[in-house]
């Protein structure tokens, strides 16, 4: 055990201990441990395999920024265990190596791949012989990824959703700089959201001695109604929409203004063996230290480039650390070396570490000092050590600014890519927008929060004036800055492995070889060699990765740029993305009663539509012989009323509608300004002023946004009301119909009385109804709409007094066969969105003689004038084949002409029937068509007339 | 009258709100009240929960077409109804006798509704709209059209932490089963 006697701040509760397993065996943490502060307490020192040579890696930056300590967690992979805090009964597993972590045998890949696996080794090594791809493949993907997903799917699943939140003032970022961002805006009035990836808010303050003051921070914030977001990471910024992921919930943030806190990113050194075990970050021993209590190593070697590394270096030799030697790349080691010294620290100015030696873990450093920008390994000094804490600098955590619109510029003074410019709206604080010391870090959260909320209008003209002073006090106090080395691009280059990323295992030397085959750009290197393209996102690597560029193709930093920030910014499950399913479906009010008679539910449209009820053949011939009930209240169904409602009609369809008279029906097709069918149902004229539009099923909304749209356009003193969900509908139908009706209703349904393409309004079981005497189906028929509140009841109603008629229920297959039947259309079955009402044997309805211009017209004379090469015709097989939808009409060279729209057989008939478009000179009755359907060749002959009462008479009766 | 075939008023038979197998489901005991069939009591309601559902579709729903002097946005109350307007001429009454409101479409079916209520409330929403419903943007009486749980809807803030939203007759089952889902995982339960 390595636990260190109680520390300041410490995160973790001496009392209370959390048993979990890793690969199986029972660890004791305590309350407050991440699963790594455990792990590494109780001596483990490897926590992953890397990704292409499945090498050891151990704690690199205890944040949550790198990829060393991926772990499973119940089953779910990729999973940091550096940030996720134990929980009782919790199973972690290692990733990414076989048989054990500690014993890997693709790490033999190390040991003697490296020559066989540079950059684009599989487009290389393994494309010849190309029979042999498919083996290559097998092996490449099962070597390939980090973990596994369960293998049952109900394993592999857990809850996401999403939680939509607007606010006033978005701060991403709890450090100091986002904590004061927060509470400036906040105690200005503005409605603040602040998300910050740390388990607690707090950032480095948590570990640098000053956790009171942030904890003091966080109590203010929340006094001042701040909507802390621990443990969530922003993802990515999308038009004002940030993504933030917290536990199984995505937050969308719809903010008026961003405050980025985002702070910098510490970063690592690359070296020969720098992967090792026991190199670590400076700010990740520190945490190890200061959160967890937890001793890093028993003696340590230093290496940095600013006063970061010195800070640390004290504060592990306080935490009882030996610190051995510190390797400070500056020519002047900051104040604290003398510290150090005096502790029996030997400081080497201008050195750095070349080398990590080490088997399994960090035995030994080795330092040199640096020249030119390069190690000079001559005078080098090898020291015994376990830990290695390095300090390369750090990067402004400018992604998700730059996923906002903001732009970066190099800086050479600190060796990275600042802030140069932010967009309207996006503010930034802290580290990340150049403030450096304590003081100024607090004032630029400060400001920035003042400014975001000023900016929505809030405070007054004390606060603007506050803002302002301290807008003055933060220049001489970002002006105090401690001066910094830059990291050389790379150091014993030629001792061994120097990993510039360490998520994709790219080193120095294939950024190298990538410059040399031609990829010496920074987007081309990163798609060649994948740098940057694994799950730190670039933030351990970007900046090593633009350094070797530059020290490879000779430009600099400025000119080498950096790789385009998109997002995710931080990894995150795909079901995250997902959210909670929502499939948004319609039920009729009738849909109740389908389900208890056992329907075929079956989707149509957005509806959830009873397809049969088990015999769709039965079905269709009792609505022949007997009576059926089918529930139709899907259609579309609109009311078009006021002074000019018919004119308005006879703009948009091709026949009148004007001229109806009241109480009466008139079948309409829609076309659109093309001349092409859009949809077709039923128009009933009410009243003078008002009409009842029905439109197909899947059509209703499309053809509601097509009148409101024209109506708009037009101006006529037109209103529209879109009654679809309203009103039920149901279709009674049959020979013993009109029996039925008269045992619900008082209205006389003699063929005189009501007769066919009659509307009339009437009670039906007690219920106000509009009746409408039409039918698709092919028999008398009455189609009642009526309040969808009484659907169950007047459904029923209409059973029982059919039941002695022997109505059936009836569900939309058996309406298809009745309607193919009478060759009526369905929209978007049997045209297509090039169909015309002329092409589709409809003539009739298009009156070009109307006075007024309407939709479609001019398209119309033309199609009048131009007869279409194909034409939809009926088509009737002698033998039982029934050809699928779709299938191919041959012209008289066997070369596709045409397509079968719809095809069933019918019962009634006692044969196939079906509609297809064949070449024109074919639609003729009798005429032969050949059907080329998959291997079957099958003949048929045309028909253009009805199959089943083909005068009407039926249906007129 | 033209449009009688729109007015949930029959004789006999018992109008159903598209939610009721969902509420019958959830332990709810019916009973008709001014010929609608509506929840009266749940089992094991409990008085202080979070956040409360309750299916509001029987409310009477009138579409009144013709300028009016509604500010945008907000709903007034008057009479016992809600008077909302959703573009400049055309103005959704909610609530209220049918009679008081002249030249009107009855569109009482058209419309499914679910009140809900509590201190959560907003976070249900969260979970499966965007409307901003804060009070900055949704003050009390703030009327919003828009989609919820990816249909087209209407949301009006009744009180501090009392919204009505209404939404297509036909996707009652569907809108029950997003809101209790969502309440659920928030401690709520559903309230006659």
């Amino acid at each position: 055990m390595s636990r260190l006697p109680a520390q300041p701040g410490q995160r973790i509760d001496r009392t209370q201990t959390v048993r979990f397993t890793f690969d199986g065996r029972t660890v004791d943490a305590l309350e407050g441990d991440t699963i790594a502060s455990a792990l590494y307490a109780g001596g483990r020192r490897t926590f992953s395999r890397s990704f292409k040579y499945h090498r050891r890696r151990g704690l690199l930056c205890c944040a949550g920024q790198c990829p060393n300590c991926l772990v499973a967690v119940d089953g779910a992979p990729g999973v940091r265990a550096c940030t996720e805090p134990v929980r009782e009964g919790m199973a972690v597993e290692h990733l990414n190596a076989s048989p054990s972590l500690d014993r890997d045998v693709m790490a033999v890949t190390d040991a003697v791949g490296g020559p066989f696996m540079p950059p684009g080794f599989y487009y290389k090594t393994f494309i010849r012989p190309r029979r042999l791809w498919p083996l290559y493949e097998k092996v490449l993907r099962r070597a390939a990824g980090l973990g596994r997903l369960r293998a049952e799917q109900a394993d592999r699943e857990w809850r996401t959703e999403y939680r939509r939140r607007h606010a006033d003032v978005l701060v991403v970022g709890g450090g100091l700089a986002g904590l004061n961002a927060a509470v400036a805006a906040a105690e200005l009035g503005a409605d603040v959201v602040l998300a910050d990836d740390g388990p607690e808010p707090g950032g480095r303050a948590l570990v640098d001695g000053r956790h009171d003051h942030a904890r003091a921070l966080v109590e203010r914030a929340r006094q001042a109604g701040v909507e802390i977001l621990s443990s969530a990471s922003a993802l990515g910024v999308f038009d004002g929409l940030a993504a933030v992921w917290q536990g199984q919930t995505l937050h969308q943030v719809r903010a008026r203004r961003h405050v980025f806190a985002t702070g910098v990113i510490e970063q690592p050194l690359v070296f020969a063996g720098n992967d090792l075990p026991g190199v670590m970050l400076s700010d990740g021993a520190r945490r190890l230290v200061a959160l967890y209590g937890v001793r890093p190593g028993a003696r340590a070697v230093v290496a940095t480039t600013s006063d970061r590394g010195l800070e640390s270096a004290l504060a592990l030799r306080d935490a009882g650390v030996e610190v051995a030697a510190v390797a400070d790349l500056r020519a002047t080691p900051g104040t604290a070396a003398a510290t150090l010294q005096r502790g029996g620290t030997e400081i080497l100015a201008g050195w750095t570490v070349v080398e990590a030696e080490g088997r399994s873990e960090v035995r030994a450093a080795v330092l040199a000092p640096v020249g030119n920008g390069s190690a000079r390994a001559a005078s080098q000094r090898r020291f015994e050590c376990d830990l290695i804490v390095v300090s390369g600098g750090v990067t402004p955590a400018t992604s998700l600014l730059a996923q906002a619109g903001a732009r970066t510029a190099y800086d050479p003074a600190r060796g990275h890519f600042a802030l140069a410019e932010l967009p309207e709206g996006v503010l930034a604080a802290g580290d990340v927008a150049g403030a450096g010391g304590l003081e100024a870090i607090e004032l630029s959260g400060q400001i920035a929060g003042g400014d975001a909320a000023h900016g929505l209008g809030l405070g007054d003209a004390a606060s603007r004036t506050q803002v302002q002073a301290l807008r003055e006090r933060l220049r001489p106090a970002s002006a105090r800055r401690a001066p910094e080395a830059v990291a050389p691009a790379v150091a014993g280059y030629e001792r061994g492995k120097c990993f510039a990323c360490l998520c994709e295992d790219v080193t120095a030397k294939d950024i190298h070889l990538s410059v040399e085959e031609g990829y010496d750009s920074i987007e081309l290197s990163k798609r060649y060699t994948t740098v940057t393209m694994g799950p730190c996102q670039g933030r351990m690597c970007q900046l090593p990765a633009v350094r070797l560029m530059a020290r490879e193709t000779g430009q600099d930093l400025q000119q080498v740029g950096t790789t385009t920030a998109r997002p995710p910014w931080s990894a995150v499950p795909l079901g995250a993305l997902a959210g909670r399913p929502f499939e948004p479906a319609k039920r009729s009010s009738i849909h109740p009663r389908h389900r208890d008679l056992g329907a075929r539910v079956l989707w149509a449209g957005d509806w959830r539509r009873a397809y049969d009820y088990g015999d769709p053949q039965g079905e269709a011939l009792a609505v022949h012989e007997a009576a059926g009930l089918i529930d139709v209240s899907t259609l579309g169904k609109l009311l078009v009323a006021g002074p000019e409602a018919g004119a308005f009609l006879d703009r948009l369809y091709p026949n009148r509608f004007s001229n109806l008279q009241p109480g009466r029906i008139r079948y309409g097709v829609l076309t659109s300004d093309a001349g092409r069918i859009m949809d077709d149902g039923t128009i009933c004229r009410l009243d003078d002023e008002t009409f009842y539009v029905t439109t197909t099923s899947s059509g209703a909304g499309a053809v509601e946004q097509w009148f409101s749209w024209w109506l708009a356009d037009w101006r006529m003193d037109v209103r529209l009301t879109d009654v679809t969900q309203g009103l039920a509908a149901v279709n009674l139908a049959g020979p013993r119909a009109r029996e039925i009706m008269r045992a619900l209703t008082d209205l006389d349904c003699s063929s005189e009385a009501f007769a066919y393409l009659d509307g009339k309004r009437a009670r039906v079981a007690g219920v106000p109804s509009l009746i409408l005497r039409i039918g698709f189906v092919g028999e008398v028929g009455y189609e009642i709409h009526f309040p969808t509140a009484y659907g169950q009841d007047v459904w029923d109603a209409i059973l029982e007094a059919g039941a002695p008629h022997g109505i059936r229920p009836f569900g939309l297959e058996p309406q298809r066969i009745l309607r193919l039947q009478k060759q009526h259309i369905l929209v978007g079955q049997d045209t297509d969105s090039e169909s015309t009402p002329y092409g589709a044997a409809m003539p009739w309805i298009v009156k070009l003689d109307k006075d007024e211009d309407f939709i479609g017209k001019w398209a119309l004379e033309h199609a009048s004038e131009h007869p279409g090469e194909t034409a939809l015709v009926g088509f009737t097989l002698a033998d039982g084949d029934v050809p699928t939808e779709g299938a191919a009409i041959l012209d008289e060279r066997g070369a596709p002409a045409g397509q079968v729209t719809s095809a069933r057989h019918s019962r009634q008939l006692g044969r196939v029937i079906g509609m297809a478009w064949v070449p024109a000179a074919l639609a003729a009755d009798g005429a032969s068509i050949t059907i080329s359907d998959d291997r079957r060749t099958l003949r048929a002959a045309v028909v253009t007339k009805p199959f089943y009462d083909p005068d009407g008479e039926v249906l007129r009766s | 009258m033209t449009l009688e075939f729109l007015r949930p008023d029959a004789q006999g038979a018992v109008a159903r709100s598209p939610m009721e197998r969902q509420a019958l489901a959830a332990g709810a005991r019916m009973a008709v009240r001014d010929g609608w069939n509506v929840a009266v009591a749940y089992a094991g309601e409990t008085p202080d929960a979070p956040v409360t559902w309750t299916d509001s579709s029987h409310l009477t729903k009138l579409e009144v077409h013709g300028r009016h002097d509604l500010t945008p946005g907000l709903a007034s109350r008057t009479n016992g109804a809600w008077w909302c307007p959703i573009t400049p001429d055309r103005t959704l009454v909610i609530g209220g006798a049918r009679d008081a409101v002249e030249d009107h479409v009855d569109v009482t079916t058209a419309f499914a509704a679910l009140t809900i209520a509590g201190p959560q409330a907003r976070e249900v929403f969260a979970r499966f709209c965007a409307l901003d419903l804060r009070p900055q943007a949704t003050p009390v009486h703030g009327f919003r059209p828009g989609s919820v749980a990816r249909t087209p809807g209407f949301v009006l803030r009744e009180d501090e932490d009392r919204f009505l939203m209404l939404f297509g007759w036909a996707l009652g089952e569907y809108m029950w089963t997003v809101v209790a889902d969502a309440a659920e995982r928030l401690g709520g339960v559903p309230h006659a």
